[in-house]
Order: structure tokens, then sequence, then C-alpha cells
């Protein structure tokens, strides 16, 4: 976030391009999305291109890291207007509110329990180098 | 409130909603981000009673707020940037990662719509809880593929987070888990950005491993997921 600080005329173009970079990863998964008719979100199919784009043009990007971060820093006013979509789904929640509740209780501890175990199991068990 | 004009313009719904979210922010900064306080929790229903005070339709706020909801794309397709970050980390622990990432996301699938099946829960409702452990964006998207229904998957998301986020900590201590890469992993697959936020707070190497198991996550569960659409 240092960079963020003291932005300077001649940082602007830069920004633009890390900008463009993501929505154009955007637009192209969305275009595999629609093309191919593959159920996997256009965003996430575009964030599995950047990490490839990442992978093929290697090079320090200190502006896509201070607009990725501002973006993942402001992520939850984003979905602020979706959740308040829930103002439509009035009977839904009074009829299974119960187990809406139960039902993420219930995998939200089985999952943590799940993974935090075979995390470390596979880690033992496949113990790597200067790891330990 | 009875000017249509001013009712109508983005302008109003756009200056409310920052402005509520803001105040929740500034309280939940106040009280070191306990997941309790988690400002999307506050501003969602003083956002639904000032929409039902002032009888606009949600058809009108979701259009005004258009602005702060398109940037959830750039913010999934920038979760590219922290996995490329940990390559390192991710080459070194991939044995770990992929076979608990893999248990984790179908663990995470099965039981929420098994649970919420023993309910009685059609389709559309089941569809809602699937992609619950992905972070919300991945979450509203997935669900409305699946014939769900995004803003009740965005609530179940927050919900799992925030219990999540609170129990993690007691929880992986009776299990004797001390190690923090599995425990911060296990945050990020089991409760996403709210999980990562309270992994951060507790250890870096957690906070690290558990951004990295969100982003894998989301990638893993939608995939999942898709795979599953097309079967059924």
């Amino acid at each position: 976030m240092r960079i963020a600080e003291h932005v300077s005329p001649c940082f602007i173009p830069v920004m633009l391009r890390a900008i463009f970079l993501l929505l154009a990863c955007q637009l192209a998964g969305e275009a595999i999305h629609r093309i191919t008719s593959l159920p996997l979100p256009g965003a996430v199919i575009g964030m599995v291109l950047l990490v490839g784009w990442l992978a093929l043009v290697p090079r320090e990007r200190p502006t896509l890291t201070v607009v990725t971060g501002w973006l993942t820093a402001h992520l939850s006013i984003m979905f602020v207007p979706a959740a308040v979509g829930l103002i439509e789904e009035g009977p839904v929640l009074s009829r299974y509110g119960v187990g809406l509740v139960t039902a993420t209780v219930a995998s939200t501890l089985l999952t943590l329990i799940v993974t935090a175990l075979v995390f470390r199991w596979a880690f033992a068990r496949f113990a790597p180098e200067g790891e330990a | 409130m009875s000017d249509p004009a001013l009712l109508a313009t983005p302008l109003l719904w756009l200056t409310v909603t920052l402005g509520v979210f803001e105040i929740f922010d500034t309280l939940s900064k106040r009280c070191d981000r306990h997941p309790l306080l988690h400002p999307v929790l506050w501003s969602t229903p003083v956002l639904i009673a000032l929409l039902l005070a002032s009888r606009t339709s949600y058809e009108t706020y979701k259009a005004a707020t258009f602005p702060v909801s398109f940037l959830l794309g750039p913010a999934v397709v920038g979760l590219a940037v922290p996995v490329w970050r940990e390559r390192a980390r991710i080459r070194r622990l991939a044995i770990p990662i992929v076979l608990a990432l893999g248990a984790g996301a179908v663990t995470s699938i099965v039981s929420a719509v098994g649970v919420l099946a023993l309910f009685g829960a059609p389709r559309e409702i089941l569809a809602s809880i699937a992609p619950r452990a992905t972070t919300t964006p991945v979450a509203m998207a997935v669900a409305g593929q699946l014939g769900g229904v995004p803003a009740l998957a965005a609530v179940i998301v927050l919900f799992a987070g925030v219990f999540g986020a609170m129990v993690a900590t007691p929880l992986l201590n009776v299990l004797g888990l001390g190690d923090y890469r599995a425990r911060g992993f296990a945050l990020g697959v089991a409760a996403h950005g709210i999980g990562t936020a309270r992994a951060f707070q507790v250890d870096a190497t957690a906070g690290a491993m558990a951004s990295l198991a969100m982003a894998l996550n989301a990638v893993v569960t939608a995939a999942l997921l898709s795979v599953v659409a097309l079967l059924v």
C-alpha cells in the first residue's frame, strides 16, 4: 500500500494498464463462458487466465498489486447490493431458515475439521524438505 | 422524500449505501474487526429497512448500486495476484494443498446440500447453499448458474464466514492442530474472506495460507459444481 500513498501523475497511466488487464481477463473469461457454455463463472475463468498471463510475462507489477489490493480490501461493500436482495426472499427465509442455519453451521464445522486434518496428515506423510 | 426525480437517480441510493456501510465499517474497525460486527451483517438490514420505509423497489435499488456491484468481477479476477505471489509455497506444499483442498471442497458441498435436503428444501435453495464455502461474488455467480438465488447465496456465505471465523480458534485447539499452515488453510477453505481476515489477525503465515486457500477454493468449488450441473 506504500505506493498508493504518494500517487504521482505519471503513475496514473500504469494504473489504467492494471485496470485494463483485470477487465480484459474478465471479458475473455466471460467470452469463454458464453462460447463453451461452461457453467464456471466468467470472472473465475478470468482469474485463471490472469494467473496464466502472470506466468507467461513474469515481471514486477507493483500497480497491479495496489489495484487488486484495493479491490480485495473493499470486497465487502461490493456484495451489499446483492445481500439487500434478501428483501424479496422473505417466504424462503421463514420456511427454510432453520434448515439453512443448520446446514451452514454443520458444513462450516465439518469443512474446517476435514481440511485441517487432511492437510496435517498429508504434510506429515509427504513432508517436503525445508518446510518441516 | 416524495420527489420522484430525486428518488429515481442512482446518486441517492449509491450515497446512502456508501454512507451506511461506512458507519458500520468504522464501528467494526473500532472493535478490532470482531466477526459479529462485520459491516455487511449490519448495513444490509438497515438498507432493507430504508428501502421498505421509502417504498423503493429492489429493482430501483439494484440499478442504482450497479457501479458498486460491478467491481465484484474485477475483484475476483484479482485473486490471481495472491496465488501468483505464493507460487513458491504452492510448489513446496503441493500435495497437502491439493489433498486438503479437494477434501475440504467436497465436504463443504456434500454436507451443506445433504443437511439442507433433509429439511426438504427444493433445488433452487440447494443450489444457493452448494457454493457456500467460496468467496461471496463467486458463490453468487455459481448459485445463479445452478438455478439458485444469488441474494440467498450471499447471505449464507456471509453467515458461514462469520461463524467459521468465530469457532475456528477454539475448534482447532480442541483438535490439537497447532500448525498455522493447516489452521490458516482450513479457515480459507471453510470461511473464505472473513476467515482469511481472522487468520491474518492470528498469524501472518496462517493469513497467507488462508488467502491462498480462498482463491484456490473459488476455482475448485466452482469447477466441481459445474461438473455436477452438467450431470444433474
